[in-house]
């Protein structure tokens, strides 16, 4: 079993004659300790398809019309709040675009991520007799076994060791401002990392920030991902980082996938006119082109979706029939999906 | 004298205050000391970190923010010198397209507002008709159709409102244009669009670019040459071509291992520089990379690198230039 399947997902903003569709009809799965990379642009739905994995997305203004969102086999949609209290952190962890927004400026790092540890690994202290399992019933399904730990300021400094922060017995006490942009990632991973999640879903972990730290960010989460063999969701609008951290890849266009497959069989023939055009765009170093081979038009907002192929309006062998029917996503190769029939 | 704008050891310091009534006893040097040319009609690069002063280097150029000491000259004339009405006429000749471009248009003017504004305080165009004339032609020649002329910025997407910061730009017909980061801000598919703009503008009109921006690829591909920008110093400067192929700098080194590769074939190892860009108000001493340098030796420590000729128009600050560096050990980590 598969330890995230997203199965047709649909979700609107808003309800009734005002309702936008911003997620149209998603399907995704994530093995245990597999990454998969959902690449698209701004307001393509990818974030809020990440979001809804922990039902992150305040409903209303959300409004999830269809699909199911299995995590480790149950449905999160159908999930009570208490429920869903048990698997935010417990067995999905987030990390997000911007450290210095998503840290709590007023507290010390050192307690923000105590405070995740509190919530899903109480402590056991050695002495300490089992207590029955009463209590336990909700989310029974969803719970995981965790490492046992006897002390919350020993195991806030292994965290911070383990995302590579130096000196992590006197940065506990720092707040986040007296920390680089760099640092503070490192923290929010920490803290995502704070519970032992299955499933980490980082959010452009890398986009607020410099190309060197990014570097830095990329290699920590390959190296964590095989040290903890967790999986990881990454988000992001880069596709050289596809290239480096992914196994397969999710292309996202106007809320729907558009090419789903292998991350490096994508980059090197990619099937759909989008992902091409996309790769097309990048300009590369020591690429030499004089001119770079844009996409014309712009990025189709929310609500302004084209009829039949979204990306019809902009795609260079579009034909008469691409704007009438939207097109399936096929699996037109081993392991390879693409929603458009002309591929070829 | 050929150059179009010749900037020598140009500072900008910024005086650094502990609270309201005590005195200056900091300084960042956001740019310390920087030099070059640029000719007319070419396009030269600035990369570098955020915080290594390429902004502010750009802002201090239109004086924007005033520089602490050097010469800035434009077609021969100290810039830095004039004041009033002789400076306002010279920024006919000096545009600037800025990065955000919902921040950097004022939402209450219509696009004919914004861009004839420009027209109309230099005075150049004469009648109302060859005003509107005028901001369609610029309007057109930046793609975009001219009945949005009567629209606000907030109905356009980013890219279009970009395209309207260029025509605001050109109207004056510049013969610089200082690009602070111009497609960061942009979705990648909408990027190639104004890269492509701003290369055919050039070729049309023969307009110099300094462009700035942080992503090394977007920048070897649209300039001649190339400078590298590391705590307010230049710490490499050459043909872009020949800056990417030959890297001198072990931290321009770094930056073009840290670009993430589309290719999934490519050969090319990351390297990966431990720690952070330093606070620009207590700099190292010696020469700024060496904390974050892998072949750093004892020298670096003490000797501040001159910027010198390696090969022909090909200039680096290191002591060691042209040593290349290894893929450095994982950086940042530690044994649990």
């Amino acid at each position: 079993m598969a330890l995230l399947e997203i199965k047709n997902l649909k979700m609107d903003f808003g309800a009734g004659a005002d309702a936008l569709r911003a997620v149209d009809g998603v399907s995704l799965t994530i093995g245990a300790s597999e990454t998969v990379c959902l690449v698209g642009e701004s307001g393509c739905g990818k974030s809020v398809t990440a979001l809804s994995i922990a039902r992150l997305v305040a409903t209303p203004p959300a409004n999830y019309v269809g699909g199911e969102i299995l995590l480790n086999g149950q449905d999160t949609l159908k999930m009570s709040n208490g429920e869903l209290q048990k698997i935010r952190g417990g067995v999905v962890s987030y990390v997000f675009q911007d450290p210095g927004a998503s840290l709590n400026p007023v507290f010390r790092i050192g307690n923000q991520i105590k405070e995740s540890l509190k919530l899903h690994r109480p402590l056991t202290r050695p002495s300490a007799t089992l207590s029955p399992a009463g209590g336990e019933g909700r989310g029974e399904g969803v719970r995981v076994l965790k490492n046992v730990i006897t002390d919350y300021d020993t195991e806030v400094i292994r965290l911070l060791k383990l995302v590579g922060i130096p000196a992590p017995e006197s940065r506990i006490r720092n707040y986040p401002f007296e920390m680089s942009g760099g640092m503070q990632q490192r923290v929010m991973i920490a803290m995502a990392l704070a519970s032992e999640p299955k499933l980490l879903v980082a959010d452009e972990p890398t986009t607020a920030l410099d190309v060197t730290i990014q570097a830095q960010i990329l290699d920590l989460l390959s190296e964590l991902k095989r040290r903890l063999g967790m999986a990881i969701l990454l988000i992001t609008h880069n596709l050289g980082i596809v290239g480096d951290m992914a196994d397969r890849v999710a292309v996202m266009y106007a809320g729907q996938i558009v090419e789903l497959s292998p991350a490096r069989e994508l980059l090197r023939r990619p099937l759909h006119p989008y992902t091409k055009a996309l790769i097309n765009s990048v300009p590369k170093l020591a690429g030499g082109a004089s001119r770079l081979s844009a996409i014309p038009g712009n990025v189709p907002r929310i609500g302004n979706f084209p009829p039949g192929c979204r990306f019809a309006p902009r795609c260079p062998i579009a034909k008469p029939e691409c704007s009438e029917k939207i097109p399936e996503l096929l699996e037109v190769e081993p392991g390879r999906f693409v929603r458009c029939p002309f591929w070829k | 004298m050929s150059a179009l704008l010749e900037v020598k050891n140009l500072k900008v310091h910024f005086p650094v205050k502990a609270g309201m009534f005590s005195r200056v006893h900091e300084t960042v040097k956001a740019v310390d000391d920087v030099s070059f040319s640029i000719a007319p009609g070419e396009t030269l690069g600035l990369v570098g970190e955020s915080g290594c002063g390429k902004t502010t280097l750009g802002r201090a150029i239109v004086r924007l923010v005033e520089p602490t000491a050097g010469e800035i000259s434009l077609d021969g004339e100290d810039i830095l010198k004039m004041t009033g009405s002789a400076l306002r006429a010279r920024r006919r000749k000096f545009q600037m397209i800025f990065q955000d471009p919902y921040g950097s248009l004022n939402p209450r003017m219509t696009v004919e507002q914004i861009v004839g504004e420009a027209l109309d305080i230099h005075r150049l165009t004469d009648s109302k008709s060859a005003r509107q004339k005028r901001i369609f032609e610029l309007l057109k020649d930046v793609g975009l159709d001219p009945v949005y002329a009567q629209r606000y910025p907030h109905e356009f997407s980013g890219g279009q409102r970009q395209r309207i910061g260029i025509a605001r730009a050109l109207a004056v017909e510049p013969k610089l244009i200082i690009c602070d980061e111009p497609v960061s801000a942009l979705d990648v598919s909408v990027q190639a669009q104004i890269i492509n703009l701003l290369g055919d503008l050039q070729q049309e009109h023969g307009i110099a670019y300094l462009f700035i921006a942080h992503d090394l690829a977007v920048v070897e591909h649209i300039s001649r040459r190339v400078m590298v920008m590391y705590l307010g110093k230049i710490v490499e400067m050459s043909e872009a071509k020949e800056i990417i192929r030959e890297p001198q700098h072990p931290y321009t080194q770094a930056l073009i291992s840290a670009v993430p590769e589309v290719d999934p074939e490519s050969k090319r190892k990351r390297i990966v520089l431990p720690g952070d860009v330093p606070s620009p108000i207590n700099p190292p001493g010696g020469c700024p990379f060496h904390p974050r340098c892998p072949i750093a030796e004892a020298r670096c420590r003490t000797e501040v690198p001159a910027l010198r000729e390696i090969s022909k128009e090909h200039w680096a600050a290191c002591h060691f230039a042209g040593n290349k560096i290894e893929q450095s050990n994982r950086a940042g980590f530690q044994n649990v």
